[in-house]
């Protein structure tokens, strides 16, 4: 049974200033972001993964197909994985025709994400350069910006000068071993308050009827038909899940994880071309503003940013062996704060004040791996490497209408797991090896 | 709260003599060496050190040390110092950072008034309408950023790194500490003390007990007379995998701050315990301090806290500081008993000042006019080095805190992280876990040296890991102190009270992280170490739970912060350069980057070097080409798995250009091999490639291929390598040339020779040609290139001999319509896109990548083609899109691209669908001025030259 | 810093050392279907736990070499640790 989500619940408070200002002044609460659900033994639809592309696709099987009857369920807490531990950059200028198509409706999505959602998300279109310091990264950097002006995203190679200009704290000098040649200048690019889309995201599912499970593992996909043992695999179907709560049945699981999305897909019998790495971060202590844009490096790999609350926010590429282990490396910290003193030799007095990792799915094409697979009724959205944040909203709103439907939408037919068996992989490895 | 200095206390470490004057603020003052730049500006009297984050509130001193959040000021270009511990210098010019526009008047002060509408995470519940104006509300909001600033030119000072290796590694030099560092080092072990203070001690330091001094004297003294390498104001950071610690030194003479990487062999971690502050309403107001706080400004640096105090005491640290304020004066106006029931309620007084404090003591609910209350309210337990080894510590009620759970064996607690004791306990568990450090970095110890194949012989059997033996440490009842009946602060730096923190989990952010995330508390300087385990409490509260239920957080490193110069270094980066460097340098080169190596790329005039060559005869420094020495029988075999092409009859002499591909069949590198000998080969590969290559070389031969009897050695650098290419080549070479005969049927097009050249035997000669003109390319050992070099120079003077760079010969290359692996392919290229089919040899029993290049016949793969645009004037980007019409459908791109001065018009390469790879076909292409032109596919890669009678001459 | 044991130089900084992914054989190239090609190319078991994968000595003895490594816990299983599971540095 759908029902449709808007008629499920008396509609909560919206958030504005007003609303602000009569609560302070009465001393009133605010009512929960999301309800404290039982865990139903049934439901049309099981995703797995509370992060924003679990969160994103519950709401957009929601809002834009009437199924409200929707767990997504997380084995911590929502946000708890690569949601809450990446960057938070948001941009799309890619390298493939598909790359851009797809990020472009992305940012697109971001851009209207506070309105339709009701939370700010502070979408901060500061701009992003990415660095050239060689002619070959040059070169790759005019491809990125001709493919971006065709696909319609604004994106344009600058000289050194014009780098200055956007960002004074640059060594833009020949002094530099590596001298900045050029860059890939993308307006629109920027960051986003990353937990606030993982809580907007929630909350507005939520209010459409979805139940959002905190502290629910799946430790088994149940199927039926399949080759392999226990019905799963190639030719089966979905029945259900196991959990640490008990069994649901659903006759769709979408597995919406970042580095554990192997491991959950081998449940189903489905295997995939994934490598997990840890991908590290770190960030500084406070200080004024100074760092106006999103500054990316491929030949230094680094990307840094600063937040409005004036820490540098850095990342890196990811830990070069496989492992599932987040405690981080000192390595990590002293090649990233060699490079940014590279990029930016004034900062050598900042603290680094915390460093954290999170987990990546690396594909062997640098895209993701979207939509049905051969056990039918499990779908996957995963093999986000460590570019899923920005394509939360694209990706819950196409592995929806997938999931929905039965069918492919054509945004990301580009992502098809079978992509693997027919040798036609994605060419976004120039782009997305360390873009940020 | 008036502080003020006062006389010579028998523990104090300032020396009265040595007079040091500072700034701050502009204003002129002055304290004693030994002073921290607040205990100085205390004993001035200032009690006002910074302004809250959000609220702009005054704060003042609250534990004095390192991790006091309000103490945190900007000295010259370095934002953000910890006055409670940076020392103090002369001539300091020091700031304080969050108040405009004076620390006395501050502006924003005024959002005091708005605190119940600035509640934790407000700015997400509004400022989304209208959208335009968000950036606007973000600058808004950006400038509460808080922290110093940074001076865009502050150099990267000198910061060097220290990589050590001892047996023990112990973080925290209390008396715990320092027994373990003393035991372990009697029983043989090499040991590194790491204090995070200026001197060992710990607590002793402050204490006035004359036992706990003498207790100080005498393990100072053993310290002395020990093999124990002590570091002072210095913090391990970091425990990474196997016991790499990150080690940052703040007091290094030379180094700013100086990063030491240890490897040790067992960590005992005796951190001690961090104060945790008490909430209560008003527990932000300046004059509210911790125990510890009050008697290291008594006891280290001769400084009375205030007039008037009242002592919330629920521990001995607190009964210990009125006995020290009683010494100095202050007048104590009531001991509150926190043991007993007794408790704090709020402070009263202005903004900047304590001036009553409601208790509820023994005479019930009262008043006392105060201006100092000092609240010891328990510990924080810093299990930072345990968290990053993996434990996950646990919630023990009773003592009201956390204690370790199950830390990996070669890591080991001891002191206040491992429980209570007296004096004489903690050092007896100190000695215990030295001496348990020392015996089990001995097993360690052995078993490194035993598994490293070369390293000297060790004797006798590992030693079997020794048992954990130690009495272990009594836990002291602690009455849970976290909030008492009314809300206060919880995180001084963030400005988040627990009444934000109770209000967050009702609206569903009831897990710490989701807490922590959603208010941001503990996300500031001391990132939690004051703040986590009250937020805890205010959760569990609002949730009706225990602290227990409801866990703690990860503590992530580094424990103390440290500055990207430090984590930085040196920054060594390597510049790799030919022997004949000093020769492009004394004529008018310019270099371009390639990877770590400075290649020539012109020396003025790319275009009349390119001219020169096809009329004369020019040089040009390949000294990068990748080079593999392979030697041995199955060498043929070797090339034939690793190329496409075939290799098995390739005569003595002989060279031959092979194309490799990856197992999914994408080209990964080309370059010509040449059979020197009859099991002797030199392979080529691309510059780039070169290192790339030789890994691959040996995983085959290593992984796949352990039979075979293959050897080789890369000898990239051993060699300069210089091209001479032009028609007059052969002349020049002949001139050179001592023992070879260059005649063309003698050394014909393809083939390798040895040879003397210039004088310098064990040179090698390949006729190849990269330019497709007659050419030479010469290998001589490295140490003569510059020789042979000028040695070719002089003898084609006449000739017109002239260098020529890496431009030139990148034009010279697209004339011919050579491609460059990674340029014009790229990571999807398969090997037959390149036009290459017939080099790929389907009926060789197998090589890397066959099954894909054997099926990639059935699949419609884009192609590299030679193109001309219709305009010869015109040099389309190489990026340049090629599109369908007036449409914006990508068919291909323009991979190379230069304008000829042999042919006089622009030439192309680029990668098209295969439909319209025939030559003739006719092309649009999109400039990046937006300008659309049309262009033609030629018949072969070559726009010169196509038969290649020129290379063969 | 992990520690990866070298067969030849002992155990090393994994920064000395190349990652050379999980050890899988490679199917015969003349008979392989494109599916067991590709799933050779592609695919990986990718576990939470021990993996046999391989390393190159890039810094040291230049050999390629085979381990087990647990990947949730970072031990490698050869050669084994004496005492506790998490203890020693080898």
């Amino acid at each position: 049974m759908r029902g449709n989500g808007r008629l499920g619940r008396k509609r909560p408070p919206k958030y504005s200033a007003a609303a602000l200002a009569w609560k302070g002044l009465r001393g009133q609460s605010w009512p929960r972001v999301w309800r404290d659900c039982d865990l139903k033994r049934s439901y049309d639809a099981v995703v797995i993964g509370g992060g924003v592309h679990g969160l994103a696709t519950a709401y957009y099987l929601a809002r834009n197909h009437g199924m409200t009857d929707v767990a997504v369920l997380d084995k911590a807490y929502l946000g708890s994985g690569g949601s809450g531990r990446n960057t938070a950059i948001v941009r799309s200028n890619y390298l493939t025709p598909e790359g851009v198509a797809f990020y472009d409706r992305s940012v697109h999505l971001y851009e209207q994400m506070a309105v339709e959602l009701n939370i700010n998300v502070m979408f901060s279109q500061r701009g992003h350069l990415t660095l050239a310091h060689s002619d070959a990264s040059l070169r790759t950097m005019h491809w990125r910006a001709e493919v971006n002006k065709l696909g319609g995203v604004n994106s344009s190679v600058i000289g050194p000068d014009e780098i200055k200009k956007e960002c004074p704290s640059l060594d833009t000098s020949d002094h530099p071993r590596y001298p900045i040649q050029g860059a890939l200048y993308h307006p629109p690019g920027g960051v986003v308050r990353h937990d606030a889309v993982v809580w907007g995201y929630a909350r507005a599912a939520d209010h459409m009827g979805v139940e959002m499970h905190q502290k629910t593992e799946v430790t088994d996909i149940l199927c039926e038909g399949g080759d392999g043992p226990d019905g799963k695999g190639a030719g089966g179907r979905v029945t259900g899940v196991r959990t640490n709560r008990g069994d649901i049945s659903t006759p769709i699981v979408i597995n919406c994880t970042a580095g554990w999305a192997s491991l959950i897909s081998t449940m189903a019998g489905v295997r995939l071309p994934i490598t997990t790495h840890p991908l590290q971060a770190a960030v500084t202590e406070p200080v004024k503003m100074f760092l106006p844009t999103v500054v990316v490096s491929g030949s230094l790999h680094v990307y840094v940013s600063q937040t409005d609350r004036g820490e540098l926010v850095f990342g890196a590429s990811v830990d070069p062996y496989a492992n599932y282990s987040v405690r981080g490396s000192l390595e990590f910290t002293e090649g990233l704060a060699g490079h940014v003193l590279e990029l930016m030799p004034g900062v050598s007095r900042m603290r680094i004040l915390r460093q954290w990792s999170g987990l990546c799915d690396m594909t062997p094409d640098y895209s993701p791996v979207m939509g049905h697979t051969p056990v039918e009724g499990f779908l996957v959205d995963v093999g986000w490497g460590t570019y899923g944040f920005k394509a939360a909203p694209v990706s819950g709103e196409q592995i929806a209408e997938a999931a929905a439907t039965g069918t492919t939408p054509k945004l990301i037919e580009a992502f098809a797991l079978s992509r693997f068996d027919d040798g036609e992989l994605v060419g976004e490895k120039g782009a997305a090896s360390v873009g940020h | 709260m008036t502080m003020s200095r006062q006389g010579v206390q028998p523990t104090e470490v300032i020396d009265r003599a040595a007079k040091l004057r500072f700034r701050w603020n502009g204003k002129r003052f002055s304290g004693f060496e030994g002073d921290t730049i607040a205990s100085a500006l205390a004993a001035a009297g200032e009690h006002i050190f910074s302004r809250s984050m959000k609220y702009h509130r005054p704060r003042g001193i609250l534990t004095a040390d390192y991790w006091d959040p309000n103490l945190m000021v900007q000295v010259g270009d370095d934002p953000n110092v910890r006055a409670g511990h940076r020392l103090l210098e002369s001539g300091m010019d020091v700031r304080s950072q969050n108040a405009w526009p004076s620390l006395n008047r501050d502006i924003k002060a005024a959002n005091s008034l708005l605190g119940r509408f600035l509640t934790a995470g407000f700015y997400y519940k509004t400022f989304m309408r209208p959208q335009w104006l968000w950036p606007t509300y973000e600058r808004v909001l950006a400038t509460f950023a808080p922290g110093g600033k940074i001076d865009l030119d502050t150099p990267h000072a000198y910061h060097d790194k220290r990589y050590t290796h001892p047996d023990v590694v112990v973080a925290g030099a209390g008396p715990a500490g320092i027994s373990a560092a003393l035991a372990a080092s009697s029983a043989g072990a090499s040991v590194l003390l790491v204090s995070h203070e200026h001197a060992v001690g710990g607590h002793l330091r402050y204490s006035s007990d004359a036992a706990d001094q003498a207790a100080l004297t005498e393990l100072r003294a053993a310290l002395d007379a020990s093999d124990v390498e002590v570091l002072t104001d210095s913090t391990v950071t970091g425990r990474y995998e196997d016991n790499w610690l990150g080690i940052v030194q703040r007091n290094h003479p030379i180094a700013v701050e100086r990063l030491i990487k240890a490897r040790a062999k067992t960590l005992v971690a005796a951190p001690g315990l961090i104060e945790r502050p008490y909430v209560f309403e008003g527990n932000d107001r300046p004059g509210v301090i911790t125990p510890g706080a009050a008697r290291r400004l008594i006891n280290l640096w001769g400084v009375k806290p205030g007039e008037r105090a009242v002592v919330f005491s629920a521990n001995a640290d607190g009964d210990a500081a009125v006995a020290d304020l009683e010494r100095v004066g202050t007048e104590i106006a009531a001991v509150i008993d926190g043991r007993t029931g007794g408790s704090v309620s709020s402070t009263a007084g202005s903004s900047r000042a304590v001036e009553a404090v409601m208790v509820n003591g023994t005479n019930g609910a009262e008043r006392i006019d105060a201006d100092l209350l000092v609240v010891a309210a328990g510990w924080t337990a810093p299990t930072s080095l345990l968290n990053m080894a993996g434990d996950r510590p646990i919630y023990d009620p009773t003592a009201a805190r956390f204690f370790p759970s199950d830390p990996p064996s070669n890591v080991l607690a001891t002191g206040g992280l491992a429980g209570d004791a007296d004096l004489d306990g903690l050092r007896q568990h100190g000695a215990a876990t030295g001496r348990l450090a020392a015996a089990r970095a001995a097993a360690v110890r052995h078993r490194l040296q035993s598994r490293t194949a070369r390293a000297l012989p060790v004797d006798g059997d590992e030693p079997a890991w020794a048992p954990d033996e130690r009495a272990p440490l009594g836990r002291d009842p602690h009455p849970e102190l976290y909030r008492a009946d009314t809300h206060g602060m919880v995180d001084m730096s963030e400005d988040i009270s627990s009444k934000d923190l109770v209000a967050a989990a009702h609206e569903g952010y009831d897990s710490v992280e989701l807490a922590k995330r959603y208010t941001t508390a503990t996300m500031g300087p001391s990132q939690g170490k004051l703040e986590t385990v009250n937020t805890v409490a205010a959760i569990a509260e609002a949730r009706g739970e225990t602290i227990s239920e409801v866990g703690t957080t990860v503590w992530r490193p580094p424990y103390a912060p440290l500055t990207l110069g430090a984590l930085a270094g040196r920054m060594f980066e390597p510049v790799r350069v030919s022997s004949i460097q000093p020769w492009h340098e004394a004529n008018n080169v310019s270099v371009i980057q390639a990877g770590q190596w400075l290649r020539p790329d012109h020396y003025g005039d790319p275009a009349a070097e390119v001219r020169n060559v096809r009329d004369n005869v020019g040089l040009i420094d390949v000294t990068p080409l990748g080079k593999l020495d392979l030697r041995g029988p199955d060498v043929p075999k070797l090339l034939s798995l690793l190329y496409v092409n075939k290799w098995m009859k390739l005569g003595v002499g002989r060279v031959r250009y092979g194309m490799m591909c990856a197992e999914d069949g994408v080209v990964l590198d080309d370059g010509v091999t040449g059979r020197l000998g009859e099991d002797h080969y030199m392979m080529s590969t691309t510059s780039s490639g070169a290192g790339g290559v030789w890994e691959w070389v040996e995983n085959w031969l290593q992984t796949e291929r352990p039979d075979w009897q293959v050897h080789v050695t890369p000898v990239t650098t051993a060699y300069a390598s210089i091209n001479v290419a032009g028609p007059k080549s052969r002349e020049l070479m002949s001139r050179v040339c001592e023992d070879a005969d260059l005649d063309a049927e003698a050394f014909p097009y393809m083939t390798v020779r040895q040879a003397t050249v210039a004088g310098v035997e064990d040179c090698f000669m390949w006729r190849i040609g990269f330019t497709g003109e007659l050419s030479f390319e010469l290998h001589v050992p490295a140490g003569h290139g510059l020789h042979v070099w000028e040695a070719l120079m002089d003898a084609g003077s006449d000739l017109g001999v002239g260098p020529f760079g890496l431009e030139g010969q990148r034009i010279m290359r697209l004339e011919k319509g050579h491609f460059i692996v990674g340029q014009d392919t790229d990571g999807l290229t398969l090997g037959p896109s390149t036009g290459l089919w017939s080099l790929i040899k389907l009926d060789k029993d197998d090589f890397a990548g066959k099954p894909e290049l054997a099926w990639a016949a059935d699949r419609s793969l884009p192609m590299v083609v030679a193109i001309q645009p219709d305009d010869p004037d015109v040099v389309p980007e190489e990026a340049a899109q090629i599109v369908r019409g007036n449409t914006n459908e990508i068919l291909g791109r323009i991979t190379s691209s230069r304008y000829s001065p042999t042919l006089n018009r622009s030439i192309c390469l680029g990668q098209v669908e295969p439909d319209l790879a025939a030559g003739g076909t006719k092309l649009t292409v999109l400039l990046e001025s937006g300008e659309r032109i049309g262009a033609t596919v030629i018949d072969h890669h070559a726009h010169f030259d196509p038969a290649g009678e020129r290379l063969r001459g | 810093m992990l520690l990866v044991p070298c067969p030849n130089c002992g155990p090393r900084n994994s920064t000395d050392l190349r990652y050379g992914g999980e050890s899988h054989a490679r199917p015969d190239p003349n008979t392989a279907s494109p599916a067991e090609w590709r799933a050779y190319l592609y695919l990986r078991d990718n576990p939470a736990g021990w993996l046999r994968e391989n390393w190159y000595c890039a810094s040291g003895c230049r050999r390629w070499f085979s381990v087990e490594r647990n990947t949730a816990t970072n031990e490698f299983r050869d050669p084994p640790l004496p005492g506790d599971k998490r203890g020693g540095a080898a």
